[in-house]
């Protein structure tokens, strides 16, 4: 028995140690390209490129969709941030789906909606749409009401509304920059559309003033698990997307705020509605296609651009999001498996899908694995001591010193938080991470698996919960 | 061996906080100096932008406080500059904020061309054009011999389209580097129309992008010297060029004569077709109407729309369409007239 013991103790210590010094390997190696990245740009003038660029002669119209499902609070303020937006040429289309609050009367209000006869070109089936109507105030403003059909239907009815060759998806209740639409647009224009894809950085709004749909100072919160949500989206944002951007190895790009090229996504198929990372599925059908075609095209990720967006507050709507995340992306994965190291798909298929599959989707069980191996070694005795302080230590470099390392380097660039008191503030809290946020995150993101294998059968029966819960990933 | 792991990660972690304990200070000091230069710039334009609107606009004296005495009050000026510059078109002006920068910006400038960091080099070339500081010309092509990026390649470029516009032609030909359309349009937007004509003059020499890039620019310039030279472009087989070159033509919207046009109105391109619907739009109804009926009744959605469109926008336009759905058989072509003219009806 005692040597069976051993034999596992040792093996599952190893596979731990080997998985967690690849992901150290694999992130340092991302953080150096990020970091290399924008370091390049630092003080860079970049008003000069926006001035150049606020001409629709140097642009490209761009459909601005918001899908709204109960978002009578957040839906006036984001119309404003995107009416606010510094570009040249846009339409508004919000889509109610099929809302049981007041955010479609709210709407019709505020924005003095008249109903109006328009024909609508079906490129993707979807539900049935209700009535479109039009701003009195803003021209450049539609509504469209339609049935219920979750919010990958209703940016689908966006999509067969608008009219301009690009469009954008932003949540009912995200704020943009005014300038971050037209710098998400800036690889798309400077490529001559070899760029089809781009997503901006999201940043958490929470402690953030907010007037008639711009952020105008933003201060850390004082909640900690709001905080602690802050780093992470930094770290996320370091230690992927910005190096996977640069090898076309993008597989997500937030839903929250990305901007498509309207006829890739139709030729796609534009977005699933039976699968709950929309935003994944979509960035990976198109990858599909470009594959497909043999086209050289591009999904991009631009650092700068940044949509702001609310956090959970509470450990309740955290572990929801973090479960449906977490079941979103093993769904993903999972309904694209073949494309996993096959060599039609190159890069993507030998670097992006292993990474995604082995650190962002499996890392929570070997991780979670671990934390349970340091508890269990401390109570089989001396022998394991080792094993498990070696383990501590190496969730220490993983969680402590990446954390830090972001936090500082993003107030090296990009100073989004400029107080010395707030940037101590973080630094602290980075070093509480591996105690209770990381193992937290790591049981609702193994949740999000559990639930996936459980649900498997019946998956294409499950209810819908709306686009209130929002879908970003980090 | 693990007692010797322990130990090597005790070490790499003790000497990572220690580099980002070091590189917090860092920071901080940094924080710290930032805050002095934007309280140095903002004290400048608090006591001097008076004195430069007087100085700018009001023929006030100019006087030695305006001279920057270091980067923070550079940064004020640019600040000062390019708010006037951006918002006022004023000959006037424009050359005094030249003959400043040339005079006294200039040795800022020079120093940061030969900067290590590429954001600052770029920084330069944007001040050089915006500001007009040809004395920086010579620097700029001793520049230009230097292993030098893309993008600074590119503000070269400008920079040339701006002060010689003979090298600049001269650069594009020789060039091995291929911008976007938008980075064309660009810099041809800055060009004289002399040059750019000789430029359109030579047209199939150029690159796609090129091309493509000149066909926008006659069309957003708006003369009526480019119509012919559009008008020829009708008869290339590229379908890009003749799509451009029609958008070109109806963007200028001067149409002398229909029957250029007509045999598009059978183009088997639909955003050929689409393009003819919107330049009869400059052509009137009693000419075009015909054409237009046969577009309304077209294959493609967004032909049927503006072809739709462009009959409404005409006087007798709604009465036309109101008759057409009267007498067609053709229900999409019905409806599409149906909504424009409800559509149009709710407007007035």
């Amino acid at each position: 028995m005692k040597v069976m013991i051993d034999y596992c103790m040792w093996f599952f210590g190893g596979i731990i140690m080997f998985y967690m010094l690849f992901v150290i390997v694999s992130y340092c190696a991302m953080f150096v390209i990020a970091m290399l990245d924008l370091r390049k740009r630092y003080k860079l003038d970049p008003s000069e490129y926006d001035d150049a660029h606020i001409d629709a002669f140097y642009s490209k119209p761009v459909s601005l969709l918001v899908p709204a499902y109960n978002e009578e609070v957040g839906v006036v303020d984001t119309v404003y941030s995107l009416l606010n937006l510094r570009y040249p040429q846009t339409e508004i289309i919000i889509i109610n789906d099929g809302s049981t609050d007041t955010t479609l009367q709210t709407v019709i209000e505020h924005f003095r909606m008249k109903p109006v006869d328009k024909i609508i070109r079906t490129n993707i089936p979807t539900k049935e749409v209700k009535q479109i109507y039009e701003s009195e105030i803003y021209k450049n403003c539609i509504l469209v009401d339609k049935e219920n059909g979750g919010k990958a239907d209703a940016l689908n009815v966006g999509i067969n509304v608008s009219q301009y060759p690009y469009f954008c998806s932003i949540d009912g209740d995200s704020i943009l920059d005014e300038k971050s639409l037209l710098r998400v647009m800036k690889p798309i224009i400077l490529s001559d559309g070899e760029v089809i894809a781009a997503g901006g950085n999201i940043r958490i709004a929470n402690g953030a003033t907010m007037q008639l749909g711009s952020v105008t100072e933003t201060h850390l919160p004082n909640n900690y698990l709001v905080i602690m949500q802050i780093i992470e989206y930094l770290r996320a944002f370091l230690m992927g997307r910005i190096a996977l951007s640069k090898f076309n190895l993008v597989l997500i790009i937030s839903g929250a705020f990305s901007v498509f090229s309207k006829e890739w996504a139709v030729k796609a198929g534009g977005y699933s509605t039976n699968i709950i990372g929309e935003d994944m599925e979509l960035v990976v059908n198109i990858h599909r296609l470009i594959r497909k075609k043999k086209e050289k095209k591009r999904i991009e990720f631009v650092p700068d651009p940044v949509c702001w967006t609310e956090a959970p507050q509470t450990l309740g709507v955290l572990r929801n999001q973090r479960r449906r995340w977490h079941q979103g992306l093993f769904e993903s994965l999972w309904k694209h498996k073949t494309m996993t190291f096959n060599p039609k798909y190159g890069l993507l298929g030998f670097i992006a899908l292993p990474y995604f599959w082995l650190v962002e989707c499996l890392g929570p069980i070997v991780e979670l694995g671990g934390y349970i191996y340091i508890v269990v070694a401390f109570f089989l005795g001396k022998i394991y001591y080792e094993v498990a302080v070696i383990l501590l230590l190496l969730f220490v470099i993983y969680g402590v010193i990446f954390s830090i390392a972001s936090i500082l380097f993003e107030a090296w660039t990009m100073n989004t938080y400029p107080r010395k008191k707030e940037l101590l503030r973080m630094i602290l809290l980075a070093f509480t991470e591996i105690f209770w946020y990381r193992p937290l995150t790591l049981l609702w993101r193994c949740e999000g698996l559990v639930r996936f294998m459980l649900r498997k059968s019946d998956w294409g029966n499950m209810k819908r919960v709306g686009i209130a819960e929002k879908e970003k990933s980090v | 061996m693990i007692e010797l792991s322990i130990s090597f990660l005790l070490t790499v972690i003790v000497v990572l906080l220690v580099m980002l304990f070091l590189f917090t200070i860092y920071l901080l000091l940094q924080h710290e100096r930032e805050i002095r230069f934007a309280k140095t710039r903002d004290t400048y334009l608090q006591n001097y932008s008076q004195h430069w609107y007087n100085y700018l606009f009001n023929d006030g004296n100019f006087s030695m406080v305006l001279v920057p005495r270091g980067r923070a009050q550079v940064a004020a000026i640019e600040i000062i500059f390019s708010s006037y510059l951006k918002n006022i078109t004023n000959e006037k002006v424009e050359h005094k904020i030249k003959e400043f920068s040339n005079h006294y910006l200039k040795k800022f400038y020079d120093k940061d061309l030969a900067s290590k960091r590429w954001s600052i080099r770029m920084n330069a070339l944007y001040r050089i054009a915006d500001l007009q500081i040809d004395e920086l010309l010579d620097t700029c092509q001793q520049f230009e011999k230097t292993k030098i990026s893309e993008e600074e390649y590119f503000q070269l470029l400008k920079i040339y389209s701006i002060f010689r516009q003979e090298l600049f032609i001269g650069k594009i030909k020789e060039s091995s580097i291929h911008y976007s359309e938008s980075e064309y349009r660009r810099l041809f937007v800055l060009l004289e129309d002399s040059v750019f004509i000789r430029l359109f003059e030579d047209f199939n020499s150029w690159t796609k992008n090129i091309q493509f890039a000149a066909i926008d620019t006659a069309a957003v310039k708006r003369h009526m010297q480019y119509i012919e030279k559009l008008k020829q472009l009708l008869t290339y087989e590229e379908p890009e060029i003749k799509i451009r070159a029609l958008k070109g033509l109806y963007e200028i919207g001067v149409i002398d004569e229909i029957d250029p046009y007509v045999p598009f109105v059978a183009s088997d391109m639909w955003e050929v077709r689409l393009m003819i619907a919107k330049i009869f739009k400059h052509v009137p109804l009693e000419y075009s109407y015909a054409y237009l009926e046969q577009l309304l009744e077209d294959d493609n959605w967004w032909v049927r729309s503006q072809a739709a469109k462009t009959i409404a926008e005409n006087r007798e336009g709604i009465a036309k369409l109101q008759q057409f759905m009267e007498s067609s058989n053709d229900q999409y072509a019905i409806e599409m007239a149906q909504e424009t003219v409800v559509r149009r009806q709710g407007i007035k």
